[in-house]
């Protein structure tokens, strides 16, 4: 178990930049989501971190060592790949007790090694097949076993979910975090899906384009996204934009859009500077209810999803998602209005995307 | 049974019955249609492979000397069969070409091998190298033998002008003259001319294997060697298995490199089976001992394959 | 043939006729025809002389043309049985005495003993030209040129180290151990141990006294004379007069050898005159001399290149093509590209060989040369079971004793 620190970490390939100046900090246990739709990175620092690929400069600290000139073999890290990269020609057993077999770890030690580790999770009966007669969620299962078996400073995780189908991805989701419950070892964990994100990291890195856009825990990174990205990955439906005008009347601040004017009372945020100028609000679609007063508009599209029903609103010309209850089943067409929580709304700068 | 749950069929126009493109339709639907299609190729083999095949076999039990019209072409069963195994010809052959086909072999795939990791690592130029390692391979055996024996040549041969140069050599060495390196001479060359055809085959089976296994192995702490003992030989088996198959019976079955290097010298040497065949056949006009010959290099053929099969495990997964 | 082959030659029958019948029509409006002509000329040297000869033939009969197809010697036997087997004969094959037995034996050659015997310029030619070429009273070829067995040697070399020219194989043994000199590279006898170095081991072994074919047609070896034989011409290896390279030198590499300054003597035949005269000024640097006598008789062969017709469907062009070598003035031009002697007598005498002193030799040997011994198998026998056992005295893998029992032993095989 290890604290990790990343500072200023670069990655380039010729004139392509890849990775632009990353600096993460993560406590001894915590469990890290790098999250970001693909091509913005995240695997290519998870790399860096494992020493696969070397990085174009910056330092790479895990516990209190310095890795950047440490083959991956010496830094005591292990990873789960989403291909799973289990050996073909090896049996489940091999498989697992590879890392300690190469470390000539005796035989009888390996075998209790391996034993431990399929007994968490729960895969003993399979040690003597070989991957290719497994099911997808057996080769994650063993996987995952080979990563926990050589008991390492750090577990590095490559998108371990996304082969597998719909159901089971949720199952192993809890058995990963049950796993980091029980084993408390540090995880760097790397995926495109927000959910995992949420459910899994105490930490959440949200990149685009080389960039981290917001490191922060998962909470803060739902409820006060940095930026105009970061909101509209984070959470599905994603959120609502409201472009419009920032007003002050008798110290009460609303936003005046196309369809009228919406009440801020309450909002999180100083935005004194602001007033008068054009901004952006960002509205999750959760946080809409069917009232009285608040932003009206007309139906465009009723979505019932079975727990929800998902209505978009034309408000002066810009669409509203709302997540409403399966009874709210509104016609298309008909006019509604619907209240706005203000402590939850978050202004954008227009120009930068930048939370005000 | 109620005719209104079938809505009846337009009936088929004449047209419609005969047309052929529709026929073939239908019958590719049928399970007959893989026959079909195996039947050209089936013809194919027999005319060309199992007539000459079974001609050979029969040839083997007769008399049969083309310059020797007078002793007749009658069936002498099991005679040449048993004059090979008091042939000391016949068992010299037999041990010169295990020796050929295993050594050129294992040197072939050790180049084929080293050079298709070289070329797998995707470096620029690699493309360029990849086309020009292949070259040899391209060759006919002819060109090779003659391009090989002119280098090697005791005289002319830059060979042994740059082995002297570099002072591995006191004086002209001549290999094919010299019945402890004419072996391992043509040994090299065949090794030369076809280490590409595993080249080959190993660069189409690496890049069939996930470069995540050796990322995976980096960080489970397998050297280089240990990677390729562990992980990549083991994924090539089936690939290697099936090249060594083929290199096998290529070498055992052709003896033109060696005709043309040494022609089974000095002093019978470098004599295999193929060369012994041959020249039973068209030097001496005896068919039918030729033909026994060849029926043993058939059997040990078939013999080893089916041994090598079981033994590589090939069929397992 | 027909009995051993019968079904086969049905139905290739059957084939050649459908085939031939859709061909006729053509050729019974076409005026001119063509032939194919298989020949062994390799060498630059031959090349021209073949194409000297098709020239002149070319401006004599315009209407029929001759496609020459060159087949390695090596590869010769193999190509000509598989074309006799499966019928796809050409139309002329060039036949090396040697060979005539084996193809005759195996129905490759037409009988055109009517034609020879008709033919104008028969007159020119010794009986002898045609003896190893009849079997059974029947002519099959006529003969196009003579291989004459002699010597090259290095004239210059000789003078300088005042040696004679030998008469003997004893004094060319000396000569060759007395001009050898590793220091230089020079060694005294390019020897032939490799591809077609068999025939001059079966003439040593005849100059000791012990030929395959006897006068009264019997086959078989003399065991101690033959060993002698061996011995001796092993022991130029053995000696060190030979270069090491020896055991596997064939017909390029004796040449070279020679050529390039390494070996004082060759023994080969007038053939590779051109060749040789084209690197090493004749008269001065080189010479030639008729091969020396061995202790019981003197062995020298005439053998013959005859040409033949080997498909009969094209006797009448192929008839044209193969006398015409028995023109002097093809036979002369062939002689001027390539050294190879005519087997007219009257060609022979021609002025432009008898006053070329070069010649002399061969002439010399025109009188007392003998024919390769010839019978079914011969040629079989000599490469791949004397060559071998020579190659193993050579190498030290054999004595001459055990070299010359396995060459009888070969021989009972061969003509069992």
């Amino acid at each position: 178990m290890a604290t990790l620190s990343i500072k200023g970490v670069r990655k380039s390939f010729g004139s392509l930049e890849v990775l632009k100046n990353i600096d993460i900090e993560l406590e001894d246990g915590g469990f890290l989501v790098l999250l970001g739709p693909s091509g913005c990175g995240k695997s290519t620092l998870l790399s860096i971190i494992a020493g696969l690929e070397p990085s174009s400069g910056g330092d790479v600290t895990i516990g209190e060592r310095n890795v950047n000139n440490v083959h991956p073999k010496d830094r005591n890290i292990a990873m789960v790949f989403q291909s799973y990269a289990l050996y073909p020609t090896m049996s489940v057993r091999r498989n697992i007790g590879f890392g300690l077999e190469m470390r000539k770890m005796p035989t009888p030690e390996r075998d209790a090694a391996v034993k431990k580790a399929a007994d968490l999770l729960q895969i003993e009966h399979l040690l003597e097949r070989k991957p290719g007669q497994l099911s997808g969620g057996q080769r994650q299962r063993v996987a995952m076993g080979r990563a926990i078996v050589r008991d390492p400073d750090l577990f590095l995780f490559d998108e371990p979910l996304s082969n597998l189908d719909a159901k089971l991805r949720v199952e192993m989701r809890t058995e990963i975090k049950r796993l980091h419950d029980r084993l408390g070892t540090t995880i760097v964990y790397v995926t495109h899906d927000q959910i995992e994100a949420m459910t899994l990291g105490t930490k959440v890195a949200v990149m685009r384009n080389g960039v981290i856009q917001q490191f922060a825990d998962p909470q803060i990174i739902y409820e006060q996204p940095a930026n105009v990205f970061v909101a509209a990955f984070i959470g599905s439906p994603t959120t609502n934009f409201l472009n419009g005008t920032l007003e002050a009347t008798n110290g009460l601040l609303s936003l005046r859009h196309g369809g009228g004017s919406l009440d801020l009372g309450g909002l999180q945020q100083d935005v004194g500077a602001f007033v008068g100028r054009p901004v952006v609000a960002g509205i999750r679609p959760e946080t809409l209810q069917v009232a009285e007063t608040g932003v009206s508009g007309t139906v465009e599209v009723v979505e019932p999803t079975g727990p929800d029903t998902m209505v978009i609103l034309n408000v002066g010309g810009q669409m509203l998602t709302a997540r409403l209850g399966s009874r709210d089943r509104p016609k298309l067409g008909q006019a509604m209005t619907l209240s706005v929580d203000a402590r939850a709304v978050n202004l954008f700068d227009p120009d930068s995307g930048d939370r005000i | 049974m109620s005719r209104a749950l079938y809505t009846a069929a337009p009936p088929r126009t004449v047209w419609e019955s005969i047309n052929p493109l529709r026929m073939i339709g239908e019958l590719s639907e049928t399970r007959y249609w893989m026959y079909l299609l195996l039947l050209p190729s089936a013809l194919l083999i027999t005319a060309v492979v199992l007539y000459p095949t079974l001609y050979g076999f029969q040839m083997s039990f007769r008399e049969m000397r083309l310059n020797r019209p007078d002793v007749g072409t009658d069936w002498v069963f099991f005679k040449h069969y048993i004059r090979m195994v008091n042939d000391p010809i016949f068992w010299l052959s037999l041990r010169n070409t295990a020796i050929w086909v295993t050594s050129s072999i294992a040197l072939e795939f050790l180049i084929g091998l080293t050079a298709a990791l070289a070329l797998n690592r995707n470096l620029p130029g690699t493309k360029l190298l990849a086309v020009l390692i292949l070259l040899p391979y391209f060759l006919p055996n002819v060109v090779a033998g003659h391009m090989w024996g002119l280098m090697l040549d005791p005289r002319l041969g830059v060979i042994n002008d740059l082995l002297m140069r570099v002072g591995l050599l006191d004086g002209y060495k001549a290999w094919f003259a010299d019945p402890k390196t004419a072996m391992a001479a043509a040994i090299i060359v065949e090794s030369w001319h076809s280490f590409p055809f595993f080249t080959l085959l190993i660069m189409a089976g690496l890049k069939g294997i996930p470069a995540d296994l050796y990322k995976a192995a980096d960080i489970d702490g397998a050297g280089p060697l240990a990677q390729l003992r562990l992980i990549t030989l083991p994924m090539l088996k089936t690939i290697i298995a099936a090249a060594v198959i083929l290199r096998v019976i290529g070498l055992v079955n052709s003896p033109d490199l060696l005709l043309i290097l040494t022609s089974g010298g000095p002093g019978r040497s470098t004599q295999v089976l193929s060369l012994y065949a041959f020249q039973m056949a068209y030097k001496d006009f005896n068919f039918g001992y030729a033909g026994a010959l060849s029926v043993v290099m058939f059997v040990l053929l078939m013999g080893f394959a089916w041994i090598y099969v079981r033994l590589s495990k090939v069929n397992e997964d | 043939m027909t009995t051993r082959f019968g079904r086969r030659s049905i139905l290739q029958m059957g084939g050649g006729l459908l085939a031939a019948s859709a061909l006729l029509p053509r050729y019974a409006f076409a005026q001119a025809k063509t032939i194919n002509y298989w020949h062994t000329f390799t060498s630059q040297s031959e090349q021209a002389g073949l194409d000297a000869v098709r020239a002149l033939f070319t401006a004599a009969h315009p209407d029929i043309t001759v496609i020459p197809e060159n087949i390695p010697n090596p590869e010769f036997m193999a190509k000509i049985t598989a074309a006799v087997v499966a019928n796809t004969r050409p139309s002329v094959t060039m036949v090396s005495s040697e060979r005539f037995q084996d193809l005759r034996a195996m129905g490759a050659l037409t009988d055109i003993t009517d034609r020879v015997s008709g033919w104008e310029r028969r007159g020119d030619f010794d009986d002898s030209r045609f003896a190893s070429i009849t079997d059974d009273g029947k002519v099959y070829g006529v003969p196009a040129f003579t291989f004459v067995d002699w010597i090259y040697y290095r004239k210059d070399w000789f003078e300088e180290a005042g040696i004679a020219v030998p008469t003997t194989l004893a004094e060319l043994h000396d000569a060759a151990v007395k001009l050898t000199d590793p220091a230089k590279g020079r060694y005294g006898f390019g020897l032939r141990g490799g591809p077609g170095g068999q025939n001059p081991v079966i003439n040593m072994m005849e100059a000791f006294g012990s030929p395959v074919l006897h006068a009264d047609g019997t086959i078989g070896l003399d065991r101690d004379k033959a060993i002698e034989g061996v011995t001796f011409y092993a022991s130029l290896l053995k000696d060190g007069a030979a270069p090491p390279s020896a055991p596997n030198d064939g017909f390029r590499q004796i040449i070279e050898g020679f050529q390039t300054g390494q070996t004082a003597m060759i023994y080969h035949h007038t053939g590779s005159y051109q060749d040789i005269a084209s690197k090493l000024k004749p008269g001065v640097e080189f010479g030639t001399m008729a091969i020396p006598a061995g202790p019981v008789t003197r062995v020298a062969r005439l053998a013959y290149a005859y040409n033949t017709i080997t498909k009969p469907e094209d006797a009448d062009a192929a008839w044209e093509w193969i006398k015409f070598w028995g023109e002097p003035d093809a036979a002369v031009a062939f002689l001027e590209k390539t050294g190879y002697f005519p087997a007219s007598t009257v060609a022979a005498q021609d002025q432009r060989i008898v006053g070329n002193p070069m010649y002399a030799a061969a002439a010399e040997t025109l009188g007392f040369g003998i024919p390769q011994p010839s019978f079914p198998g011969a040629a079989g026998w000599a490469e791949s079971t004397v060559l071998p056992a020579f190659q193993r005295v050579l190498i030290g893998d054999a004595t001459p004793e055990q070299a010359v029992d396995e060459m009888i032993a070969g021989l009972a095989e061969a003509s069992q």
